[in-house]
């Protein structure tokens, strides 16, 4: 399967990759700010107590413990692309997948808390995942991975 | 080799599916008193009317087909024979070269006089309950539902989308007692209270009364009142479903024993899920069904996340989440904030966290289980609590995949 691969040194925190996220999955025609509760991120650059730059992106895990949670059926692993996708319309918004993030990467949506915010690999955009297209340091690439 | 899984819930059908992502060619047999495979999770949505049968369902639509199942539905195994290698039920037997026992949890209701025998009176455990409830409800007057737990609350919930008013009795002071501190509960309550629920809290049912044909007519409570009731739902917990099992040799205590590896005392049958008494809840239903099916593969793989204080709530487009202590002992220290959208506390004991409640803001919390269950240190960390995140544990694979990196 394809990973989006990170190397958290070579990030400088420019969150391009952030921007990127909200454009290839937003629907309105607004004005893009980060600051505009109706444009989310998937994506984010977590710091830690060293103030050092760490990205977090869904990782699509191997054993992902968001679909193991999940009771509704929304939250799958595909078994052909390996990417762990979620279907709004199955999705009973329990939240089960958010708690159970090993790393705290998902979230309900910010304005209603009707759905999941998750990454998709950028089905939309033939599963070339924005965010890698915009990082200018190479932080993230996307890999053919075992 | 023959796969026989009595039990089409969380636990059985992710068995079913690890049975045939690692075996071809293994015959798989899933028997069920549920004629379909369906959350039980969404039963409430159920009632309420926002999903119908087909929409509570949590497999895809061929599931049985494409992965080659037979599914023996509205089926209820009556006994075991180990000794013959077969199950047994009304109409037939089916025999197995390996079991696995999968049954959940069933309603229980506790031991009030007058409950037993009381007609419409019901508990939310399968569909039927929820039809039941459904229906009855459509005529109901005066609804009453025992218990202000998750299950008693989602039976509420159900009601008020059906236009209905019910009660709800609870004997401790506080609604979500097991999932919430008072302040957290407090403000579920008075959301349930402004569509129309009424509690009765820190009060005990004392009896059930029913009226000449049987009917439920009211309950009497502890100081002495009594509640006019058409429609009675009792929700103050579950039971492993083992009742069934009493002769067959496999040894229970609250519900099935089972080792690390999930198998019972008995060779060859194996135990997932509610019925094991391990824990209540979905995920460790899942994730006991995927291990108990790779040890009936003959892949030894032993169950060692059994770490069950967790639980998400979402009523009325606010959601909460709590993982471990809800409050705090003696000795604990409590960080808590709070602003006009949410209420976040954490219980923090010789700096490492043992209990988190979020409400109302739960983006990207879930780091807190591994720092709770992993008992990691973080007074280390930023002097700002609300800062911790994984990015201090933060550790990548050669596949790529995060790793939690403790020191
Ligand atoms: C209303 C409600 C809301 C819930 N909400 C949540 C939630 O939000 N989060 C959460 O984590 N958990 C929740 N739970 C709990 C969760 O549903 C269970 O933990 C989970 O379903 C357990 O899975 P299981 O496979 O062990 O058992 P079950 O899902 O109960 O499945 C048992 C299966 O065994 C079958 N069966 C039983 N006895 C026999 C027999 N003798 N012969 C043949 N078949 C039999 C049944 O028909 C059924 O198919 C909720 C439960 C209820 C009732």
């Amino acid at each position: 399967m394809r990973r989006i691969i990170i190397d958290a040194d070579k990030c400088k925190g420019c969150k391009n990759c952030s921007m990127a996220c909200i454009k290839a999955h937003k629907s309105s025609d607004a004005t893009l700010a980060f600051a505009d509760p109706q444009f989310e991120s998937r994506n984010t650059i977590l710091l830690n107590g060293e103030k050092k730059y760490k990205p977090l992106f869904c990782r699509h895990c191997d054993k992902p413990a968001c679909a193991t949670a999940c009771m509704s059926g929304a939250m799958i692993k595909d078994p052909k692309t390996g990417h762990v996708i979620y279907d709004r319309d199955k999705c009973a918004t329990c939240f089960m997948c958010v708690m159970s993030c090993p790393f705290g990467v998902l979230k309900p949506d910010r304005m209603t808390n009707t759905y999941v915010v998750k990454c998709d690999f950028c089905a939309e955009h033939g599963s070339e995942p924005s965010c890698v297209k915009l990082c200018p340091t190479k932080a993230i690439t996307a890999k053919e991975v075992k | 080799m023959k796969h026989v899984i009595i039990g089409a819930g969380a636990a059985g059908i992710s068995a079913a599916r690890t049975l045939r992502k690692q075996s071809a060619v293994d015959e798989i047999v899933m028997i069920a008193t549920d004629r379909l495979a369906y959350s039980r999770c969404m039963l409430h949505k159920y009632i309420g009317g926002e999903r119908d049968e087909k929409g509570i369902s949590f497999v895809e639509e061929d599931f049985f087909e494409s992965n080659r199942i037979r599914f023996c539905s509205d089926r209820t195994v009556t006994k075991i024979d180990t000794s013959n290698h077969q199950v047994c039920f009304a109409d037939g037997v089916e025999s197995y070269d390996k079991l696995l026992i999968a049954t959940g949890a069933e309603s229980f209701f506790p031991p009030i006089p007058g409950l037993k025998g009381a007609k419409n009176v019901f508990g939310l455990r399968d569909l039927v309950d929820a039809r039941a409830i459904k229906s009855q409800g459509s005529k109901a007057k005066h609804v009453v539902v025992i218990g202000a737990g998750l299950v008693g609350l989602d039976v509420a919930y159900g009601l008020l989308e059906m236009g209905k008013k019910p009660t709800v009795v609870e004997m401790a002071d506080t609604i979500l007692s097991s999932n919430l501190d008072a302040s957290a509960a407090l403000t579920y309550q008075m959301k349930f209270e402004e569509a129309g629920c009424m509690f009765k809290l820190g009060c005990k049912v004392e009896g059930v009364l029913s009226d000449a044909s049987g009917q439920v007519s009211a309950i009497t409570l502890g100081d002495g009142s009594q509640l006019n009731c058409d429609l009675l739902v009792v929700a103050s917990g579950v039971r492993p479903s083992i009742g069934w099992l009493a002769d067959s040799g496999i040894v229970c205590e609250r519900g099935v024993v089972v080792d690390n590896y999930l198998a019972t005392n008995i060779a060859n049958v194996y135990a997932a899920g509610d019925v094991t008494g391990l824990s209540e809840s979905w995920p460790n239903a899942v994730e006991q069904g995927e291990v108990a099916a790779q040890n009936m593969l003959g892949m030894p793989n032993e169950y060692t996340d059994t770490f069950s204080l967790k639980n998400t709530i979402h009523f009325f487009g606010i959601p909460s989440l709590s993982v471990g202590r809800l409050n705090g002992k003696e000795g604990d220290v409590e960080e808590s904030r709070e602003d006009r959208k949410r209420y976040q506390k954490v219980i923090l004991r010789d700096g490492i966290p043992v209990g988190v409640i979020l409400q109302g803001d739960i983006s990207r919390s879930g780091f807190w289980q591994q720092l709770i269950k992993n008992k990691v240190d973080v007074s280390g960390r930023s002097k700002d609590i609300w800062k911790v995140s994984f990015a201090d544990s933060y550790g990548i694979e050669d596949n790529g995949e995060y790793k939690w990196l403790f020191d």
